[in-house]
């Protein structure tokens, strides 16, 4: 397993995502003001740039015409045709099993966001 | 091209043709020079004049197509050039423009007047921009005979193929008060294409035949509908009999739905011929003949079921590819073409669309191997 140093914690606002390359991967990190994230920048649908899309929230299962808001920061929606992802497992909201996307582990080591790959 | 190398690397080696991309202003205030004054301050408040109502949780144009400078996407010719055509190496692209409810308008003046200051921008900031642009002249369709002077104005113009309508309409377009339209597209040798918009805004008839949807998901669901309707009337109209030469293409309303209704038309016409005497051949004929459709945005079964839905239709005749860039439900070609069979996928990718709007004839062909 290799770190990888990509920004400083305080060059990352809250709800900002940083596209960079590592080992020739294209990978989005993220901060949604609690937790970091990295997802690989390539969504399973028609491979575009997934992290280009909106940071967000959701709706959250609930029964016909009733509303519930929720998720706020942890859902990434892609650019082009809106699938939504959940940003902790990189699985695709609706068909999970079928649809995800590869995230990566972070870890915070002096004030550095460090991406881990295998 | 050595033979040997080319089955792996160069899928596309025959070239694409994008059939639907979406060009727009700037700003709406760049039309003011090819409008009356009289129509101005609508410009301003387009939105409120230009019927759009459904809201669409997904905006309708992608925001990683957006040229920068808070410019909308789809305004620049040169980013869409270099972020369409070069990135995908499309030889030639049909414009469609972005009026997509102009037909919706209750003003039929007003309609035919801002159709008109759109094609002249295009004429003049996206056709001269590159040779590989094509253009459409989108016209409004509530007044069939301003319309059609709309299409003589500009119809000679070389790198013109085609007249748009937008899907939703007052009146099925098989009626007799569109003729002017189709007159004048055959007289200067123009495809119809009839693309999705409208459906449900201003004065058009609701967006599912059953009445007014709540979700925009519920809407695009069905958008089908008004391409299956018009497709009927149009043949059963008698239009191409009417009209011999004329093409028309149904852009951007799927596909799934031809072999549905080219079936339940055949199988009607054996009892209820007598109805439309005029029709000499069964429908399906005069649809494989006269009529085409684009790809996008293309259901998504697996892809066994996907050549199968492509032979039920005769894809190899029928259909053509298009991108629908910059909106939402876009398809790249690397994802549609590449689910297809080499032969099928040249016919559907290149040769039907050069065919369609005779590209080699009109010499608007950069090298592909259209025959
Ligand atoms: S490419 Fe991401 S949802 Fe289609």
């Amino acid at each position: 397993m290799t770190k990888h140093d990509v920004v400083g914690v305080e060059e990352l606002e809250a709800g900002a995502c940083k596209i960079t390359t590592i080992e020739g991967k294209s990978i989005g990190v993220y901060y949604n003001g609690n937790e970091y994230y990295a997802i690989r920048n390539v969504c399973p649908h028609q491979q575009v740039e997934l992290c280009k899309g909106k940071f967000t929230g959701t709706t959250l299962e609930s029964k016909p015409h009733e509303y519930i808001y929720g998720r706020e920061g942890e859902i990434l929606t892609c650019p082009w045709h809106g699938w939504e992802f959940d940003v902790k497992t990189g699985k695709a909201l609706v068909d999970p099993d079928r649809y995800r996307v590869k995230v990566y582990d972070v870890s915070i080591e002096n004030n550095r966001v460090l991406v881990h790959m295998d | 091209m050595e033979a040997s190398t080319t089955k792996k690397a160069s899928k596309f080696n025959h070239g694409i043709i994008d059939c639907d991309v979406h060009q727009g202003v700037k700003s709406y205030d760049d039309l003011k020079p090819y409008m009356p004054r009289v129509w101005w301050d609508r410009l301003k408040a387009h939105n409120a004049t230009l019927p759009f109502l459904m809201f669409r949780p997904i905006p309708l144009e992608r925001n990683d197509a957006a040229p920068g400078n808070g410019l909308p996407s789809g305004s620049d010719p040169e980013f869409a050039k270099v972020d369409l055509l070069d990135r995908y190496n499309i030889e030639r692209a049909v414009l469609t423009g972005n009026l997509l409810s102009i037909s919706a308008h209750n003003n039929p003046d007003y309609a035919a007047a801002l159709a008109s200051a759109f094609n002249d921008y295009t004429m003049d900031t996206w056709i001269p921009s590159d040779e590989r642009w094509l253009g459409s002249i989108v016209v409004a369709t509530q007044d069939p005979l301003l319309a059609a002077k709309e299409i003589d104005r500009l119809g000679s113009h070389p790198r013109v193929v085609q007249v748009l309508l937008t899907s939703a309409s007052r009146e099925p377009y098989g009626q007799r008060r569109y003729y002017p339209i189709y007159e004048a597209a055959a007289r200067n040798n123009l495809v119809i294409g009839i693309h999705g918009g409208g459906e449900g805004d201003g004065i058009n008839p609701s967006t599912t035949a059953a009445g007014y949807p709540t979700t925009n998901f519920e809407r695009h669901n069905i958008l089908a509908i008004h391409h299956m309707s018009q497709l009927n009337s149009i043949v059963c109209e008698g239009v191409f009999e009417r009209f011999p030469t004329l093409k028309v293409a149904f852009i951007e309303g799927g596909l799934a739905w031809l072999p549905h209704l080219m079936w339940r038309m055949d199988k009607n016409f054996r009892a209820m011929r007598n109805e439309v005497p005029w029709l000499k051949y069964k429908p399906s004929e005069y649809i494989l003949k006269h009529v085409r459709l684009t790809t996008q945005p293309i259901e998504e079964p697996d892809n066994k079921e996907l050549v199968q839905m492509f032979q039920l239709m005769h894809a190899e005749k029928t259909v053509m590819f298009s991108t629908d860039y910059p909106h939402w439900d876009n398809d790249t070609p690397l994802f549609v073409l590449n689910k297809l069979p080499e032969e099928m996928r040249r016919r559907v990718a290149y040769e039907n669309a050069a065919e369609m709007y005779q590209l080699q004839e009109r010499g608007l062909l950069a090298g592909g191997v259209a025959k």
